[in-house]
């Protein structure tokens, strides 16, 4: 099932060129990314590395869209305009809880299949798939409130994989998890991404799991430091 | 400091959240405050008014064997007495004048001497209408029953003395007779006498030198008073003041030893305030204290919008460290924050309104009643402030684990008042008390005269108030029924704006349905409380007209003036003058049932019906048109009042037989009448006893068809028809029109009061709507910018998420205000029942505000409108300090 909205277009999926992003004003600024360029192509999977504050989640809120850059720019040639990437060509897991509070497990992880207007009966089928898959089927009926924290976190895997975007962007996936669970979502999304063609993006602390990804990037004081070359200008 | 480093951050952080509550506490104190400048800008006005209306306070009577002088030292003497002047009384066998080459005698009448200085003492008991203001006065019905004017002279008959001749000076109006001629020493509750027609005052020197003989010869026609004016500086409350009075009363008789017997008149007229006070209090209870709980209910509802951010900040605080005390400390420096600001705002306004609507800047009648009104206001906010901030966050300290303080939403059992069926026991207990206290009338201020207490049936306000809980619990309790098992019909309802993610919506709603049940409540509560307050008004500014036509009779009446006698033919006269449509005639008699004097209208039952806009609310036992289709048949039939119908024991057909004046000897003759019916209001009758009858048979058993009134009906313009009448009529009648009875009774005490207490209350239940509606949702949507930010990251769209936003916007309104009229339905019926000893007459129906509930709906929706579209404007951005928290 292709539930991606997005004409499909040649090129990178996203795109950074000499991005940066300053928060706040004045004497209060904050620099989180700076100068930063780099393209993310389908089907590669890269681990997203770095120290706390190193500008990770800054970087993966730029390549979603969700934020915009203060300096240079970001597109996404192959996915369309800003509006075009959620629901659908981009997914995100985010680091803390984000299931909805009001709505079982099922519900939420079919949210997004919903806000792409799948009937509900369809969605739920799908959500419930998801689910199976991560091994956590059993709470499909379950409230977030009831669930522990690394059960949230992979129903929160299962939403993203349900909509089988073209780039998953995951900002410490794992950070709730024990390091079996850990690796057993970064599993599931190395997998998906796979079968789907997606590119994965994995920001994580972790040796362990950067390792389970082909390619590498690391931050530092808001700077990436490889794949610059790649810019995608050209 | 710890907490003032957390307060600074709440202001800089959470300062919507601050605000809200703090307005929510700003309108409870107002609401409180204004209705204490109310009750003490009406307390004291009622006083002072009653005060004012009494010409003389006090008339001593000196008793039989007394010495006056001695009586006249003591009342002079006695603390608190500014003024207190000797007036002679004495009987005459009659008056007799000769003008015009006719002689003209009247019966009985009385003599009064007053002394130097009576008129500029006792100003409102003396009017001259004709001639000087000094000398020898003549009742102006006396004049006209021997046709006098001054410069004639009139003789006055004594009994056993030779008949003395005096010259008149002047024509005057005592506007006070009744009292003036009261009985004094009379016991309480007893039947007012009828004042005399006869009456001729005298210079004190004058009156000496006819009545000292007939005072030594015939002690008991003679006897004297002291007339008194007291110091003014009496307490606030009419209830205080009658009772400080009267209490001076009792001890200037026990100084006289028996020698005199005070005539309290200041005293009658404060007792007669003590009823208004009562139900001013009563008003307060019904009116102000429901809005006042409403705003406590409504600030609660918006704190607790709050509460799950609060659990995460004390759980984020706990994390780090912070031990119970703490946490509580921290709550309770909100607690004052939040209540200084709510108080201090509210009692500015409260200063503000009662400047506006009452003119009392204070919130008491003295220092202590604003101290204590104030006081009173400002505790009730800060009591607000604590049950709302300071009590949940001392139970979530002690009792929540951090885990728990960060969930939002739990899957919890429906109230257990909810299963226990709370509402519907409320809701029987209200209806069986309100059953009860309305068997025996609802007669909730009782200021029985001569008794210093007034009784006020507090135990009447139980009916209504578990019927305004229970109303509220059954509106919690039917929308939280349809949020918990109405799914289907939630989602089918919010498909048009939300479309494929309806199910997920009605999920939504449904899984929160504490909440939107509770927001539901609240919009239904304040929608009664809008609606009953307003229908009230309405209902009372209704039967304030009604009281109009009732007290004035017609749009203009023709009164004919005393002495002048005139049959039904004068209605022709009348009827030709322009813009005059119908002319009722309307005789007026006195009427003596056993030893009680009663008011007797003599009518044309075919249509005084129609010319006195006589309403079934007037009589009992059928129809209007029923009971005087029953008179016009019977021509000795009598209507009376219910009063008289228990006195006397009547039963339907019995003979009575009053005691009627004879229009040919002047004296009372008995007449057989048949009582038929009860009649309640009739035009131009007094409140209490009257009686009904065919003007045909009263005509014909006295030999007298003389009319009273005339009843007229206009085409036009009352007042220019009115003008019209008094340039033809001249002085022979006086014409009043109801513009002038609307102005008597628009500015009356309770409808003065009342119209600001509603004015006030209306405002305010605007702004509660407002807040109900608005506030509410806006607060509520604003603490879950979290999950509007979690949808939109998920790549919602802004029509998406507004179909969120509207739909619990739209259940919470619709829902709320369809039953909140119907709970305001079965209020106001209530409410108007149980304060029927306001209306005067009691109401056949209710009058409803189409205008005032128009502008509240309009006023609810704006603000929902307002609050969802910020709302759906926010969940647009998504706040990004929200998505790296996640």
């Amino acid at each position: 099932m292709s539930t991606s909205t997005a004409t499909e277009r040649a090129g990178p999926l996203a795109c950074c060129l000499h991005v940066s992003h300053t928060y706040g004003h004045g004497s209060s600024a904050t620099v989180a990314v700076t100068d930063t360029s780099c393209e993310i192509r389908p089907g590669e999977l890269i681990a997203l590395t770095g120290p706390s504050g190193s500008g990770k989640t800054t970087l993966l809120y730029l390549l979603a869209g969700l934020d915009r850059p203060t300096g240079g720019t970001v597109s996404w040639p192959a996915l369309g305009g800003i509006e075009d990437l959620r629901p659908g060509p981009i997914a995100m897991v985010f680091q803390g809880p984000s299931l909805l509070p009001p709505l079982t497990v099922l519900e939420n992880v079919a949210l997004p299949l919903q806000l792409l207007g799948s009937p509900e009966p369809q969605a739920l089928a799908a959500a419930a798939a998801a689910l199976e898959r991560l091994g956590i089927g059993e709470l499909v009926a379950k409230l977030p409130e009831e669930i522990s924290g690394g059960q949230a976190q992979r129903a929160a895997v299962a939403r993203v994989l349900v909509s089988r975007p073209r780039l998953i962007l995951a900002d410490e996936p794992t950070g709730q998890l024990d390091h079996e669970n850990g690796l057993l979502a970064v599993g599931v999304l190395i997998e998906t991404a796979r079968e789907t063609g997606a590119a994965l993006v994995v920001s994580t602390h972790d040796p362990e799991i950067a390792a389970s990804l082909p390619e590498q990037w690391q931050m530092a004081d808001g700077r990436l430091s490889v794949r610059e070359e790649a810019a995608c200008s050209s | 400091m710890f907490e003032l480093t957390w307060i600074r951050g709440l202001l800089a952080h959470r300062r919507v959240r601050l605000l809200a509550v703090a307005a929510g506490i700003a309108v409870t104190v107002a609401l409180l405050a204004s209705i204490g400048s109310f009750l003490s800008a009406s307390t004291s006005q009622m006083t002072r008014r009653a005060i004012e209306r009494v010409p003389l306070d006090w008339q001593v009577e000196a008793q039989p064997g007394s010495n006056p002088t001695a009586v006249l030292d003591t009342v002079k003497a006695f603390p608190g007495v500014t003024r207190a002047l000797p007036v002679g009384f004495a009987d005459s066998s009659g008056f007799q004048a000769t003008t015009g080459g006719s002689t003209q005698t009247t019966g009985p009448g009385r003599v009064l001497g007053l002394p130097d200085g009576y008129r500029q003492a006792f100003p409102g008991e003396l009017r001259t209408l004709v001639g000087s203001d000094s000398g020898v006065l003549v009742y102006q019905q006396t004049a006209a029953n021997l046709h006098v004017s001054p410069g004639d002279t009139v003789t006055i008959t004594r009994a056993g003395q030779s008949p003395s001749e005096v010259r008149v000076d002047g024509i005057v109006d005592l506007p006070a007779i009744d009292s003036l001629f009261q009985n004094v020493g009379a016991p309480a509750g007893a039947q007012p006498q009828a004042p005399p027609d006869n009456v001729i005052l005298l210079p004190e020197a004058r009156w000496q030198q006819l009545f000292g003989p007939l005072a030594r010869a015939r002690p008991e026609l003679v006897h004297d008073q002291v007339h008194a004016t007291l110091d003014h500086q009496l307490p606030a409350s009419p209830a205080a003041a009658y009772v400080k009075v009267s209490g001076l009363a009792r001890n200037l008789e026990t100084q006289l030893v028996g020698a005199g017997l005070v005539g309290d008149n200041v005293g009658s007229a404060l007792a007669a305030a003590r009823s208004d006070a009562g139900y001013a209090q009563i008003l307060f209870l019904f009116l102000g204290l429901p809005g006042a709980v409403l705003a406590g209910l409504l600030t609660g509802s918006i704190a607790a919008a709050g509460a799950g951010r609060r659990r995460h900040d004390q759980a984020l605080l706990r994390a780090r460290g912070a031990a119970t005390g703490q946490l509580v400390r921290v709550a309770l420096a909100e607690t004052a924050v939040v209540a200084a600001a709510g108080v201090a705002v509210g009692l500015a306004a409260a200063v503000a309104i009662g400047a506006g609507s009452f003119g009392s800047v204070g919130f008491g009648a003295g220092p202590l009643s604003a101290a204590l009104w104030g006081t009173g206001a400002a505790l009730a906010g800060l009591l607000v402030a604590a049950l709302v901030i300071a009590l949940p966050a001392w139970r979530d300290a002690r009792t929540l684990t951090v885990t728990g303080a960060l969930r939002q939403v739990r899957r919890s059992p429906s109230p257990r008042w909810l299963r226990l069926g709370l509402d519907l026991i409320l809701l029987a207990i209200g209806g069986t008390l309100f059953y009860l206290t309305g068997r025996n009338g609802y007669k909730l201020v009782l200021a029985v005269e001569g008794v210093p207490t007034v009784s006020v049936n507090y135990y009447a306000l139980l009916g209504p108030l578990f019927t305004w809980l229970g109303a509220g619990l059954l509106i919690y309790r039917l929308a939280y029924l349809t949020l918990a098992h109405g799914r289907g019909l939630l989602t089918r309802l919010v498909r048009p704006i939300a479309g494929q993610l309806a199910g997920t919506v009605s999920a939504t709603m449904s899984r929160q349905r504490r909440q939107l049940a509770w927001a539901v409540t609240l919009v239904g509560l304040t929608a009664m409380f809008a609606a009953s307050t307003a229908i009230f008004n309405a209902t009372y500014r209704q039967q304030a007209e009604v009281d109009a036509v009732l007290t004035n009779g017609a749009p203009v009446v023709v009164s004919e003036s005393p002495g002048v006698s005139v049959g039904p033919s004068e209605a022709d006269t009348i009827a030709s003058i322009p813009g005059v449509r119908t002319v009722e005639p309307l005789q007026h008699r006195f009427a003596y049932v056993g030893a009680d004097l009663q008011d007797l209208y003599g009518v044309r039952p075919d249509t005084i019906v129609a010319a006195g806009k006589l309403q079934n609310a007037y009589v009992r036992g059928g129809t209007v048109h029923d009971l005087y289709a029953r008179l016009a048949s019977q021509p000795d039939g009598v209507l009376v009042s219910d009063e008289t119908v228990k006195d006397f024991q009547l039963t339907q057909g019995d003979r009575i037989t009053l005691r009627l004046q004879d229009g040919r000897t002047g004296q009372y003759t008995n007449v057989p009448f048949t009582y038929i019916g009860i009649t309640t209001e009739f035009p131009t009758a007094p409140s209490d006893s009257f009686l009904v009858a065919n003007a045909s048979y009263v005509a014909a058993q006295t030999g007298s068809d003389a009319v009273a009134h005339f009843l007229v009906d206009t085409a036009g313009n009352p007042a220019q028809v009115a003008d019209r009448l008094r340039t033809a009529l001249g002085a022979s009648a006086t014409v009043t029109d109801i513009a002038s009875s609307r102005r008597i009774i628009g500015s009356s005490l309770t409808a003065v009061q009342l119209s600001g207490l509603t004015r006030v209350e209306l405002g305010f239940a605007l702004l509660l709507a407002a807040a109900a509606t608005g506030l509410a949702l806006a607060v509520g949507l604003a603490e879950r910018r979290r999950g509007f930010a979690i949808t939109h990251a998920l790549g919602a769209k802004p029509r998406q998420l507004a179909s969120f936003i509207w739909g619990e916007a739209g259940f919470m309104t619709i829902a709320g205000l369809l039953l909140g009229t119907a709970g305001a339905a079965a209020i106001t019926t209530m409410l108007v029942k149980v304060l029927t000893g306001v209306f005067d007459p009691p109401p056949s129906q209710l009058a409803i505000p189409w205008a005032y509930l128009a502008t509240t709906i309009a006023v609810a929706l704006a603000a929902v409108a307002l609050a969802a579209t910020g709302a759906q404007r926010a969940a647009r951005r998504p706040p990004l300090e929200i998505l790296r928290e996640l």
